[in-house]
């Protein structure tokens, strides 16, 4: 406590001044920013940056109150029956639950964090993590909306993303190691009772996920504003690069899972494989995605846990897609 | 990040929240339907952000939990800290209130309408009938012009410029939110010369009738329309399709 203090009396201006500083200025500088922003490219990214914050505003919500929930509310001993003690059984039986729990990828990434701090074993929250967003039923029919007279997407979805999120998990668990991991300890933001600690978790976790969504949101913006059209006109004509332009594009564009369908769907020119890499590696990782896990999970994981979930997910459903949708 | 200002942070975002959705500038950005959910997150985020400053005002009840849990990311220059960068979509709303999207983005969409599936029905009754302009690209290039026969249709959406002095009407449709916009493009014929000389962005309705395009059907045709009438109109309080 008296260090705490002493950080707080190092600073000269504090960020309670720092805020209120800053507000004065900017009211003063308003119309010189509006002038900076009129201008089209400008413009459209801001509108692109304040769209992806609000469409996935309410997601993150939903996920922090959830998380903040099993934090506050489930008993620890609960995770421990829940899952089979034997890590390689806990992470197919932690893919499937994402089945059952509705959330988007934005709420996933804290719900994780708060199963690991419970004593779940990580390599199963992460299965969780990644089958969460792509696999629940929200999803699952809005795949099915957006794909009339082809259901087979659906299931492919289904198989490729669970297929991903289990591979990816068994990789953890046999290569993957401790050190790499930074496990969101929620003992420090225990309150006096179960309700306060809810309310104190979910602030902290709001406030935490939510600066980086607005990273990744930043970039998906760039990105929206400097991708030439052109560019994926000439590479949806190549069935390999299709695949993997459709995989990069998933991660670049940051889209919420629950709506991904229809962007595939729009993508008429690619194939349907390269279609379903993208909704495959969308929910899984992506720009602000990357950027929420390494803020909870630290950057060593992040680095690791990135390039292993593209490369399985895109290889498993070009597999998928072979079998089912040619 | 003190107590104090992490409450600021959290009713900021809240009270942003709340201000786009309460009135209709929420649709800039995202669909109707997303409405009720701004509602609920805003307030729960008023909520907690209040609720934390009362925390805080009392001098918290456990301070020492908190700012050991800042010790601990805060190296990491994660943790709490990056929660200032929520202030930036805060700022954006208040400060430069981005509009909807327009002619920039149409005129980067090449791709005009998805291939789709030709059991359309009739039009409903009404004359002229109001079609989305989506509706009435579809229908003229997938269903080749066929419901559209013999009616007299009337048009919502922008002026697009383009290079050769015409210009076409476009308006944007979102899959999910702005993020994702896509664009629909009619070519209007017979226009006046008044009509001709529209600026881009100008909001119009164009009255007319379907006739046949000599080009064949791909992803990228763009319908005609036989414009008898144009009416320059305040841009509508959904800008989206």
């Amino acid at each position: 406590m008296s260090q705490s203090t002493k950080t707080r009396r190092r600073f000269h201006l504090g960020p309670l001044e720092f805020l209120a500083i800053g507000a004065v200025v900017l009211v003063v500088l308003q119309p010189r920013l509006v002038v900076l922003f009129d201008q089209p490219a400008l413009q459209t990214a801001s509108t692109v940056f304040v769209a992806i914050i609000v469409q996935a505003l309410p997601f993150l919500v939903l996920g922090v109150l959830m998380s903040a929930a099993i934090a506050a509310f489930v008993p620890r001993a609960f995770w421990q029956r829940a899952l089979p003690s034997n890590p390689i059984l806990a992470v197919p039986v932690a893919g499937a639950a994402g089945i059952v729990l509705p959330g988007c990828e934005c709420a996933s990434v804290p719900v994780a964090g708060s199963l690991m701090a419970r004593g779940v074993t990580p390599a199963a929250a992460l299965a969780f993590l990644l089958s969460a967003p792509a696999i629940n039923p929200i999803v699952l029919v809005s795949t099915f909306v957006a794909f009339p007279g082809e259901p087979e997407m659906v299931v492919a979805r289904l198989i490729a993303s669970f297929g991903t999120a289990v591979i990816v998990g068994w990789l953890w668990l046999r290569f993957g190691r401790p050190g790499w991991l930074r496990i969101p300890q929620r003992m420090h933001v225990e309150g006096s009772t179960p309700w306060h600690t809810f309310r104190l978790t979910a602030s902290h976790d709001f406030l935490h996920a939510g600066g980086f969504l607005v990273i990744g949101g930043l970039a998906a913006a760039a990105m929206n504003v400097a991708m030439p059209t052109e560019w994926m006109e000439a590479l949806a004509s190549n069935p390999l690069l299709a695949i993997l332009a459709m995989a990069v594009l998933a991660v670049l564009l940051s889209i919420c899972s629950e709506a991904d369908a229809f962007v595939a769907a729009s993508f008429t020119s690619f194939s349907l494989t390269a279609r379903l890499t993208f909704l495959v590696v969308g929910p899984m990782i992506d720009l602000k995605l990357m950027s929420m896990q390494a803020g909870i999970f630290g950057r060593a994981f992040a680095v690791r846990f990135a390039p292993a979930t593209f490369v399985t997910a895109i290889l498993v459903s070009s597999i998928v897609g072979w079998w089912l949708l040619s | 990040m003190t107590r104090e200002v992490q409450a600021i942070v959290l009713l900021l975002v809240g009270i942003a929240t709340l201000r786009i959705s309460w009135g209709t500038t929420y649709l800039n950005y995202v669909k109707e339907s997303m409405r009720p959910w701004l509602l609920v997150s805003g307030a729960v985020l008023v909520v907690l952000g209040g609720l934390l400053l009362v925390d805080a005002l009392r001098g918290g009840r456990e301070p020492a939990n908190n700012d050991s849990d800042e010790d601990e990311e805060g190296h990491d220059h994660g943790g709490p800290r990056a929660a200032w960068l929520l202030l930036l979509p805060v700022l954006a709303i208040f400060l430069i209130a981005p509009p909807a999207l327009g002619a920039y983005s149409a005129a980067r969409d090449s791709t005009n309408s998805v291939k789709s599936d030709p059991s359309l029905g009739p039009l409903p009754p009404g004359d002229p009938v109001p079609v989305y302009l989506s509706d009435y690209v579809t229908r003229a290039v997938w269903d080749e012009g066929r419901s559209l026969v013999g009616r007299n249709v009337s048009l919502m959406g922008f002026v697009l410029s383009q290079p050769d002095g015409s210009w076409l009407l476009a308006r944007l449709q979102l899959a999910c939110c702005a993020a994702d916009a896509f664009a629909s493009k009619v070519r209007p014929v017979n226009l006046t010369a008044q009509a001709l000389s529209l600026p881009e962005g100008t909001w119009v309705t164009l009255t007319g009738r379907w006739i046949p395009s000599p080009d064949e059907s791909t992803e990228m045709s763009i319908p005609l329309i036989d414009v008898s009438s144009t009416r320059v109109i305040e841009p509508p309080v959904n800008p989206y399709d």
